[in-house]
This record gives C-alpha cells, sequence and structure tokens, in this order.
C-alpha cells in the first residue's frame, strides 16, 4: 500500500474544499469572540491545515484556531501589552508544546476513558445543531464556532435559538439552510457510487446553491435577499501589499514578561489538551480506525503554534468540528488538511470579494449535518447496550459541555469517568482462610491502592492466638499504602499473640519492607 | 494453534514471567532444590498437585500411580520414598487420593485388562480386605467413595510400614505421613488421618467418612 501523501488525492482534494469551506467562517468566528484582528484567524487556519497537516501523522485531524480557546485568548489580548506581544505568547507556547512532547506527555491522552470521548463528540454534534440553528435562520449574534452554553451576546444556546426563531427570522436564509440540509441528507443516500460525481462533496453543491439564490434573490425577490450581515466577512485587501500588511510579526522585547510566559504556558497546556483530546476522537471517528501516535502530534501541534504566532497568527489545536466534516467529505488522508490551508490562503489572497457572497446559512447547513453525524442515535444505544459504567460518563460528559463548555465539561466527563473506571477496574484481590489457629491471608493478584479497605477487612478476621501467615508470592507490587496497614498489624498482633509469617513476592520487592519473618524459599 | 504448540509458547512466556520478576530465579533453582513434602497421588488430570496447593516449584517430590499405590515391592516408589526421606529429608509425605478415582472403579468393578489388571491387583486386595466396609453401601458411589477413603488409610499404612519411613520413625526423625482426599467436586483437600513416629499402626482404626454422597455435599455447597 502507498502511504505516501499523495496517494488518496482522488478523495483528499475534494474534501479538502469542503473543509477550507467550513473552516473560513469558523476561523473568522473564533477571531472575533477572540478580539483579535479577524486575519489572524486565517493565518491560523492556513497554518493548522499547512504546518500542522504536514507534521501530523494523524491522518484526518484537521487543526486552526478553536472556540475552547477563545476565552483564554480573549483575557490574553487585554491582558498584555499589545497583540504583537501575544504572538509572542503563541510562539512560546508551541516551543512548550514542543518540550511537552519531548517528555512524552502525549501519551496521556491514551488514558481518557473512551466514554469521556464519545460523549464530547456527541455533544459537540448537539451544540453544533444548536448553535447553528440561529445562523440558518439569519440570526447571527453568536461567533461562528461557540461552544459555550452562555454566548457572548447575552443569550444562551436554547434562548438564541428561540430568538432566531422568533424575532429575526431572514426567509431567504431559512430557504437556503433547509434546501441544502435536505440535500446534504438526500445526497447522502443517494450519491452515486461510481463515475466522477463519486467525488462531489455534497456541501460544495450546498454553497454554489446558497450564492447563486441569494444573487437571484436579489435579483428577483429582493424581500428574500439575505443580507450581507448574514454572509461570510473576509478582509478584503487592495493588493499584495496591502495583503502582507495583514500580517504581523511577535513583539520579541516583550520576552522578559512574566505575563507574556504565563500566556504561553496555559496555552500550551489547554492546547495540548484540546488537540489531544479531538484527535482521539476523529481516530475513533475513522472509517479505517487508524491510531495517531499522539505523542508526536503534540509536536505537531507545538511546530504549527510556533508558526502561526511567528506569522501573526492565533494559537491552533486539533479540531472536531473541521475534522469530522473532513471525515464526513470521506478525505482519506492529511493531503486534505493541508490542501484545506491551501485553499484558505489562496481564496483570502485572491477571491476574498467572491468568498464574501457565501451566506452563513449554507455553511449552517453544512454543520447541522455535520453535527447529525455526530450525534447519531446510533452512538446512544450502543453505550447503553455497554452498561452504565460506560453510558453514565458519556451522558455527564454530554451534559456538562452542553450546559457549561467544552474544557470544563471535558474535566467534568474526565472525572466521572474516572470514577467509573476505578469503580469497573476493581477487582478483590485477597483470599481468607482459616483451619482452626491457622489462617492464611493470600494476595491473589497485586495490592494497589484501592485494595486498601479489603486488605484491612480481611485483617480483621484473623482471630487472636493465630499462627497467620500472609501470601505475598502471586503479587509483584504491594502498595506502599499495604505494607503500612500489614506492618501496623504485625505491631498490634503481639498483644493478641498472634504469630505472623510473610511469604514474599518472586522478585522479593516487598518481603523486605514487613516486619515479620519470612517463609522459606524452595531454593537456597 | 497445534495443542503442543500451545504448551511450549505457555511455557516460554512462563519463564520469560519468572525471569522477568527475579533475573536469578532459575540460576538459584539450578543450585538445589529443597522440597518439603513427598506428595504421592493419582495421575488423574485433574488431581494437579502443585495447582491445587499453589505450590511453587521447588516444593513438591512427585510421585504418581493409578490408584496411588503404595506397594512396597514396587521399586519405583520405593526409591523415590528413599530418595525424599534419606536425601531431601522431607518433613512431610502426602498420600492424596481423589473423589471418583478411575482406578479404585475398575478394582471394584473388574473390565481390565493387561498391565492396567496387573496393576491393580495391589487394589483389589484393598477391596477384599474392607468388603464388608464397601459393601454396605447401596450405590456405586457411596461404594466407591468408601473404597477411596479406605485405599488412602492403607497405603499410608505400607507407607509407615516402608523401610525408609521406618528407619526414620526409628531414628526420631521429624517426618509425618498425611493422608488426604482430594474432592473434586468442590476443589478442597480433605484430610483423612495422620501418622508420625509415635502412632501405633497396629492400632489405626477405620477412618472417619469425609466424601459426603453428592446430594449432601450440593445442599452443604448451597448453605
Amino acid at each position: 500500500m502507498s502511504t505516501g501523501i499523495f496517494s488518496s488525492w482522488r478523495a483528499d482534494v475534494p474534501a479538502s474544499f469542503v473543509v477550507a469551506l467550513v473552516a473560513l467562517p469558523l476561523c473568522l468566528g473564533v477571531a472575533l469572540a477572540s478580539g483579535a484582528p479577524l486575519f489572524s484567524g486565517l493565518i491560523a487556519g492556513a497554518v493548522g491545515g499547512i504546518v500542522v497537516g504536514l507534521l501530523s501523522k494523524s491522518p484526518l485531524s484537521v487543526a486552526g484556531p478553536a472556540a475552547g480557546l477563545t476565552t483564554i485568548v480573549f483575557a490574553a489580548i487585554e491582558r498584555l501589552p499589545s497583540f504583537e506581544a501575544f504572538l509572542l505568547a503563541v510562539m512560546l507556547g508551541g516551543l512548550i508544546q514542543m518540550l511537552l512532547a519531548a517528555t512524552r506527555s502525549g501519551v496521556l491522552a491514551e488514558f481518557v476513558h473512551s466514554s469521556v470521548v464519545t460523549g464530547m463528540l456527541a455533544a459537540i454534534g448537539l451544540i453544533l445543531i444548536m448553535k447553528q440553528v440561529p445562523h440558518a435562520f439569519g440570526y447571527d449574534g453568536d461567533y461562528e464556532g461557540d461552544f459555550a452554553f452562555f454566548q457572548q451576546d447575552g443569550r444562551n444556546t436554547f434562548s438564541a435559538m428561540w430568538h432566531a426563531v422568533s424575532t429575526s427570522i431572514s426567509w431567504g436564509a431559512v430557504l437556503v439552510a433547509v434546501a441544502g440540509l435536505a440535500f446534504l441528507f438526500w445526497w447522502d443516500k443517494n450519491k452515486p457510487q461510481t463515475g466522477a460525481l463519486k467525488f462531489l462533496p455534497g456541501p460544495l453543491v450546498v454553497v454554489v446553491f446558497g450564492v447563486l439564490a441569494n444573487t437571484l434573490f436579489a435579483a428577483g425577490a429582493p424581500g428574500l435577499s439575505i443580507h450581507p450581515e448574514h454572509l461570510v466577512k473576509v478582509p478584503v485587501a487592495e493588493d499584495l501589499n496591502a495583503f502582507l500588511g495583514l500580517f504581523s510579526l511577535p513583539d520579541f522585547s516583550m520576552i522578559g514578561e512574566a505575563a507574556v510566559w504565563t500566556t504561553a504556558l496555559t496555552l500550551a497546556i489547554v492546547a495540548s489538551l484540546e488537540s489531544l483530546l479531538s484527535v482521539k476522537a476523529v481516530d475513533e471517528l475513522d472509517p479505517k480506525r487508524r491510531t495517531t501516535p499522539k505523542n508526536w502530534e503534540l509536536f505537531a501541534q507545538g511546530g504549527g503554534n510556533f508558526v502561526s504566532g511567528l506569522i501573526g497568527g492565533l494559537p491552533v489545536t486539533s479540531v472536531i468540528v473541521r475534522s469530522s466534516a473532513n471525515v464526513n467529505a470521506k478525505a482519506d488522508g492529511k493531503l486534505s488538511t493541508v490542501l484545506h490551508g491551501v485553499w484558505l490562503t489562496l481564496g483570502v489572497l485572491l477571491i476574498p470579494a467572491v468568498l464574501n457572497l457565501i451566506p452563513l446559512a449554507a455553511l449552517a447547513a453544512i454543520l447541522i449535518h455535520t453535527g447529525y453525524k455526530l450525534t447519531s442515535p446510533a452512538l446512544f444505544t450502543k453505550r447503553w447496550g455497554q452498561g452504565y459504567t460506560q453510558f453514565v460518563p458519556f451522558v455527564v460528559t454530554i451534559l456538562a459541555i452542553l450546559f457549561t463548555d467544552l474544557l470544563v465539561g471535558i474535566g467534568i466527563g474526565l472525572a466521572v469517568g474516572f470514577v467509573f473506571v476505578i469503580a469497573r477496574n476493581f477487582r478483590t484481590a485477597i483470599t481468607f482462610a482459616c483451619d482452626e489457629d491457622d489462617c492464611l491471608i493470600r494476595a491473589r493478584r497485586n495490592l494497589y491502592f484501592i485494595h486498601k479497605q479489603e486488605l484491612q477487612r480481611e485483617l480483621a478476621r484473623v482471630p487472636d492466638n493465630a499462627n497467620l501467615l500472609i501470601d505475598l508470592s502471586s503479587t509483584n507490587y504491594v502498595d506502599l499504602d499495604n505494607v503500612d496497614i500489614i506492618n501496623s498489624f504485625i505491631k498490634g498482633a503481639k498483644y493478641r499473640n498472634i504469630a505472623v509469617t510473610v511469604r514474599g513476592d518472586l522478585a522479593g520487592r516487598t518481603a523486605p519492607l514487613i516486619d515479620a519473618p519470612n517463609a522459606e524459599e524452595a531454593f537456597a | 494453534m497445534k495443542e503442543s504448540k500451545q504448551l511450549l509458547l505457555a511455557n516460554q512466556a512462563w519463564a520469560a514471567e519468572l525471569t522477568d520478576e527475579d533475573p536469578t530465579y532459575f540460576a538459584k533453582s539450578v543450585r538445589t532444590q529443597r522440597p518439603k513434602f513427598l506428595w504421592i497421588s493419582c495421575p488423574d488430570s485433574r488431581v494437579a498437585p502443585e495447582v491445587i496447593t499453589q505450590c511453587s516449584p521447588g516444593s513438591m517430590f512427585i510421585h504418581r500411580n493409578i490408584a496411588n499405590q503404595v506397594n512396597l515391592d514396587d521399586i519405583n516408589l520405593m526409591s523415590i520414598v528413599q530418595a525424599a526421606v534419606e536425601t531431601f529429608e522431607v518433613p512431610n509425605i502426602v498420600v492424596c487420593g481423589h473423589y471418583g478415582c478411575g482406578g479404585l472403579e475398575a478394582a471394584l468393578k473388574g473390565g481390565t485388562t493387561g498391565a492396567y489388571d496387573r496393576w491393580l491387583g495391589h487394589a483389589r486386595q484393598v477391596v477384599k480386605d474392607h468388603c464388608d466396609e464397601i459393601d454396605c453401601h447401596s450405590d456405586d458411589e457411596g461404594k466407591l467413595n468408601r473404597l477411596v477413603e479406605v485405599n488412602v488409610r492403607d497405603q499410608l499404612i505400607n507407607l509407615a510400614r516402608s523401610e525408609p519411613v521406618a528407619a526414620a520413625f526409628a531414628a526420631g526423625k521429624n517426618l509425618t505421613l498425611h493422608g488426604w482426599i482430594y474432592d473434586i467436586r468442590d476443589g478442597l483437600i480433605k484430610p483423612l488421618l495422620k501418622i508420625n513416629r509415635t502412632t501405633d499402626l497396629a492400632s489405626i482404626d477405620k477412618p472417619g467418612r469425609v466424601l459426603l454422597p453428592t446430594a449432601e455435599l450440593e445442599a452443604e455447597l448451597v448453605a
């Protein structure tokens, strides 16, 4: 099998257009919400595609400016003396991420409860649908790509939907969104399996349709015409020089500023977490179920932030909405994500005026369709079928993300998931056997920290005047807390006339820590 | 995978696991052995001495023959007893019978031929010696259970009379003979009797009952 980046170009090229179209308003929306120049979002989008795409070993993950970082970025830009100082922090954050990769911190991502990962996907799907409904109705009060329950426009997810439907409905937008959505679901089922049309992405059709429809509205039915504020708004540069003027360099003189470093550290940690979770989730969405090397991904993301900061862009992370749009558009390799960065750059450079004809409602249709794919009912029934230890963390993660925001919600999900993992992984480890005065406490597997209570309970069963053998021969690890418990039992045993002998583990790690005579070895 | 291959691979894994825990494990085991037990039982595949007692390699000297017979003319067993008692000075010898012993069932019912049949001659003597004990049971299970019990008693007494053991007793050595029965129905070893140098062999009574009828055992397990 060919593994070159171009080997899957037939699938990747069409998908890359879809991802670029989806990414465009998200890049602008995140920049807007971050209180940063709009163009910095587009730079981050391009870098997320080209730089991270080239460095990463993930076949389907797409990186770019992330909604999860907006609050941090917003606060940092307010606090730091200049936007250029913030750019320095982004760059340094990238370096820190690469350092984290050097310490192999990325492997930590493998220890996330799978229900939390799928819960996150489902929640993002639901949020995507709910947050896009206002856009579909022509209300754009909230920025594109928001995940927080409480929005910056003072509304929350639900009230914004109601507001859009009740007061600011734009029939032209509704028409484009509904027709687009209907087409996408129809195309899913009826897309030709052979021929050139096989590679025609549905979302592309929806965007072209949206632009044409709005042009027709303007000509024939001005009442339906979608106002410019409901269209994509890419900064338009007059010429190449003006375009280059949109880039900015970090202010390296700020390197001694403590706030720059704290921002860099915060960005590095949060962006790493978000990227790792996102990449893990995208691996789950991959029809081929390829596994991305997580630590390497940390390095790739760090490289992305380094470059993005260097040329005036926002911080990047791996992002799920764009990645799942990528999966949905049937991309197969990382050429798609790289090209999406190229198209973003070329589009903004060459045809900004054309891009600005695209109605947000058309993009809403695409994102609602993507959201539906992420939150399919099958996901819920599958988790339900796996029992409560999978279902509860899954649902808790969804609800927590839905009613707080992505980062806090994931934090809650991780905590709950962790409790369930411990509970699910706990197995009793100790056997007690007694024949008159002779008693045996046998550890049939390792005595971990979680076995403390069991060890105390079983030791409590030993009667006074007993000959007790503590058999640790089937362990190769006894937690130090458990050693303490055994030792304090031995201290008390003197007063209860209990004689304790220990049969240690094979490697002889534990027995020397215990104050009791050792049972003899078979070979000596 | 071929069954034989599975054994070989399992062995590879076993050796790797032990070495992983203690790199000197096999180097130590080469030097010597210090078994604390000589174990005599039936070769029945369900009676796995080291498994059912959770013993590690090095703790048991083992001899197995059909129906766990201790025949003083059996040069194979006698040489093992001699090595265990004289060379390793084991403090314990176990004769362990087991529930549902196929060898003893054949001794009871007949139908055997060849070497197997000749070997069972010794066991048939036990049946003859205790026919009243055995025949008083009406059902086959009861008969066989009782035969398993009295067989262990007789073989243990034979063992006590064997030359190496008698010599060790006479020399005042610390040696105990244990008559046990392994019950494959609940996995428990049920001690039947014990002999040491102070025991008067002539006065050993018929053993108590340790193998309950299955119905009773199941009732006990439920309770």
